[in-house]
């Protein structure tokens, strides 16, 4: 990728500090960066980085919806899916860089109007390292691939830059937006390797 | 304002799926092109092939693969060919393909398959250029001959269309520029290009010919519209149309013969539709367009005869357009249907009915109407000289949307619509019945009829 290192020194989170339900996982996978099984339920050591909110489902919630309806696909799982995406940069996790976060992610219905639509949209705001990344359009077109080659089909996918954090927002937005330019993306060879290469980590 | 007679509904149209074509793309599929004079279609697919399908039974005809290298997204017939059909592909690949076949196919029984290698071998002898009519011997009559690949595009090519002669071809691409082909019909598939023009400042998402004249119109990711006329042998942009708050994805032309419809209780041919046309014959055709912005819009071009008028109301000549320019105002903005990014916008060559498709999975037809106005205010300006002098001036018009189909192809996003003459045996032969052909992302394409 670039010669030079848009950002040397990014903060890092311990990834046992980031919410998710893949524990075991997550936590085998990187070991490197500490594998405390139970540090889930510890208060975040970089004080309000990445906050549990309190309206997370709890453990229990999600089980009886389980009961009611066939796999909910809720915010803690579409983290599940792109927090373990690597930075293109560096060999860490976009969770752990605080790029996706919990709190940033929203799945709404698509069709307000239409009560019995399934078409659910997954709105992920991403929070580039520094304000002028230039790889911020990669980071989004791999966490927009990643979603919509895991979830169903009826899931539309909007992923943009937070508010504030990327000087070029509005282009890079618009260009993640862009269905005919994402299918071209996808189909090319070079763009498609750093891709692939971001989601080697991903289970 | 209100009139009793303003506040009735229109009567509601009903759109009913008549038929799948099958079988279908496995892939995303982007666009279905009608044939000007048969009823085939042509589908262009992720899986970087064109299927031809058969409007009287839906089934597949024959698929052209082979040529290009990535998605092909785009296609389109030339019209005012005798004798043969000869398609346009635009692919992701950057290129253009041009492809052949003689119309006798489909009336022999013998297309299913049976010369399955040929593509590949006509697109051999095709790169080479060596390919010449006299020589196609019976085999190759069954089968599509890869003609020419038109190259310069430097990348994703999005849209093609040729002209109402036939004569030019329209290309364009993520590379921002549009291209101009003519189509030398030389015997040797010799292209020239004609212009390139760069004024788009993203990719030109669509372009489309205007139904009769050399005018182009072209979609793009910068927001704009832009119209391109030829100006003494030298092409040109002659306006550029903001409004759009996102990307232009599809622009479509009005045809020559068609207008709004009369409230029930007004009798056709009256005064309404009188002045509507002498305004319509000043301003012409009128342009749709759809955006990611979730709106359809419908623009109009101001007469000639008002820019060049001189005396009062003349706008002053520092700022007056010259030569070719022209000035494109918004006509409408359609009633609000779609909560997403609409792809495509179809207008009704027959009826005058709009079509629009998008990411939300919907089809919304619209209607335009007369609205009814007091008589006594018409009178007026029609008594009034006044009116020869601002003939921008006619009847009020109103879009209603008369139909909406909600998950039309189920949960997936519907890429492109195209009405179409109906062909199947099921319809009407007193009338030139036409049906809704809508494309979408898991490769399905639906055949709607549309009743009143």
């Amino acid at each position: 990728m670039a010669s030079e290192m848009q950002n040397e020194n990014p903060t890092i989170l311990s990834s046992a500090d980031l919410p998710t339900r893949l524990r075991a996982s997550v936590s085998h996978k990187n070991s490197t960066y500490g594998s405390e099984f139970f540090a889930f339920a510890l208060p975040s050591l970089t004080d309000g980085t990445v906050k549990f909110s309190d309206n997370s489902p709890s453990p229990s919630e999600s089980e009886s919806d389980d009961d009611l309806m066939e796999e909910p696909i809720d915010e803690q799982e579409i983290f599940d899916l792109i927090s373990t995406i690597s930075d293109p940069e560096h060999p860490i996790s976009l969770g752990a860089l605080a790029v996706v976060s919990l709190p940033d992610i929203a799945i709404k219905p698509s069709l307000p109007n239409v009560p019995d639509s399934p078409l659910r949209t997954v709105t992920v705001l991403i929070t580039p390292t520094i304000t002028h990344c230039s790889l911020a359009t990669v980071i989004g077109l791999g966490v927009r691939v990643r979603l919509e080659q895991s979830l169903p089909p009826r899931f539309r996918v909007d992923v943009q830059i937070k508010e504030g954090t990327h000087s070029t927002a509005d282009e890079v937005n618009k260009q993640l937006a862009d269905k005919e330019r994402v299918a071209a993306a996808l189909e090319n060879g070079t763009l498609m390797g750093v891709i692939a290469k971001m989601m080697e980590t991903c289970q | 304002m209100a009139a009793p007679n303003t506040v009735q509904i229109p009567p509601k149209l009903t759109l009913t799926l008549l038929s799948d074509l099958t079988p279908p793309s496995l892939e995303r599929t982007w666009l279905t092109a009608p044939h000007p004079t048969l009823p085939l279609v042509a589908t262009c697919s992720s899986d970087k092939t064109v299927r031809v399908y058969s409007l009287t039974n839906f089934r597949l005809l024959s698929t052209i693969s082979g040529g290009h290298k990535r998605s092909v997204r785009t296609c389109a017939w030339k019209p005012n060919v005798s004798g043969e059909s000869v398609l346009a592909t635009g692919s992701f690949d950057a290129t253009v393909g041009i492809w052949r076949r003689w119309d006798s196919y489909g009336e022999t029984m013998g297309w299913r398959r049976q010369q399955n290698s040929d593509p590949e071998a006509s697109l051999t002898e095709g790169a080479a250029g060596e390919v010449e009519e006299e020589e196609a011997d019976e085999e190759e009559e069954e089968e599509w001959r890869f003609a020419v690949l038109l190259d310069g595009h430097d990348s994703e090519v999005k849209s093609v269309s040729w002209s109402a002669s036939g004569m030019l071809l329209a290309t364009c691409s993520r590379d921002k520029s549009i291209w101009i082909w003519e189509d030398l019909d030389d015997g040797d598939n010799n292209f020239e290009t004609v212009a390139v023009m760069q004024e788009h400042e993203g990719d030109v998402k669509s372009v489309a010919w205007h139904p009769a004249e050399e005018c182009l119109a072209s979609g793009s990711y910068d927001d704009t519209i832009r119209v391109w006329r030829e100006d003494i042998d030298d092409w040109g942009q002659v306006a550029c149309i903001r409004g759009h708050g996102g990307t232009v994805w599809g622009v479509d032309w009005e045809g020559l013969e068609t207008g709004p419809r009369h409230s029930t209780e007004v009798v056709s041919g009256g005064k309404e539709e009188e002045e509507w046309k002498q305004w319509h014959a000043l301003s012409g055709p009128r342009l749709a367009s759809c955006s990611h912005d979730q709106t359809v819009r419908v623009w109009q071009r101001q007469p000639k005869a008002q820019t060049s008028a001189p005396g009062v109301g003349a706008i002053p000549s520092i700022i007056r357009p010259s030569g070719t320019d022209e000035i494109w105002e918004e006509g409408a903005v359609l009633p609000s249907a779609h909560v997403l990014s609409v792809y495509a916008v179809s207008w009704s060559r027959r009826t005058g009915l709009l079509a629009s498709v998008g990411a939300d999975g919907r089809i919304v037809v619209y209607e335009e109407r007369f609205v009814a106005t007091s008589q006594t205010e018409a009178m007026d300006t029609d008594s009034s000289p006044a009116h020869e002098a601002n003939p921008s001036q006619h009847p009020l018009t109103e879009w209603s949307i008369v139909a909406v189909v909600d998950g039309a192809h189920g949960i997936y996003e519907i890429n492109h619509v195209a009405w179409v003459k109906r062909a199947d045996r099921g319809r009407d032969e007193s009338t030139e019945e036409e049906v809704l052909v809508t494309t979408a992302d898991d490769g399905s394409v639906k055949v709607w009829t549309i009743a009143r």
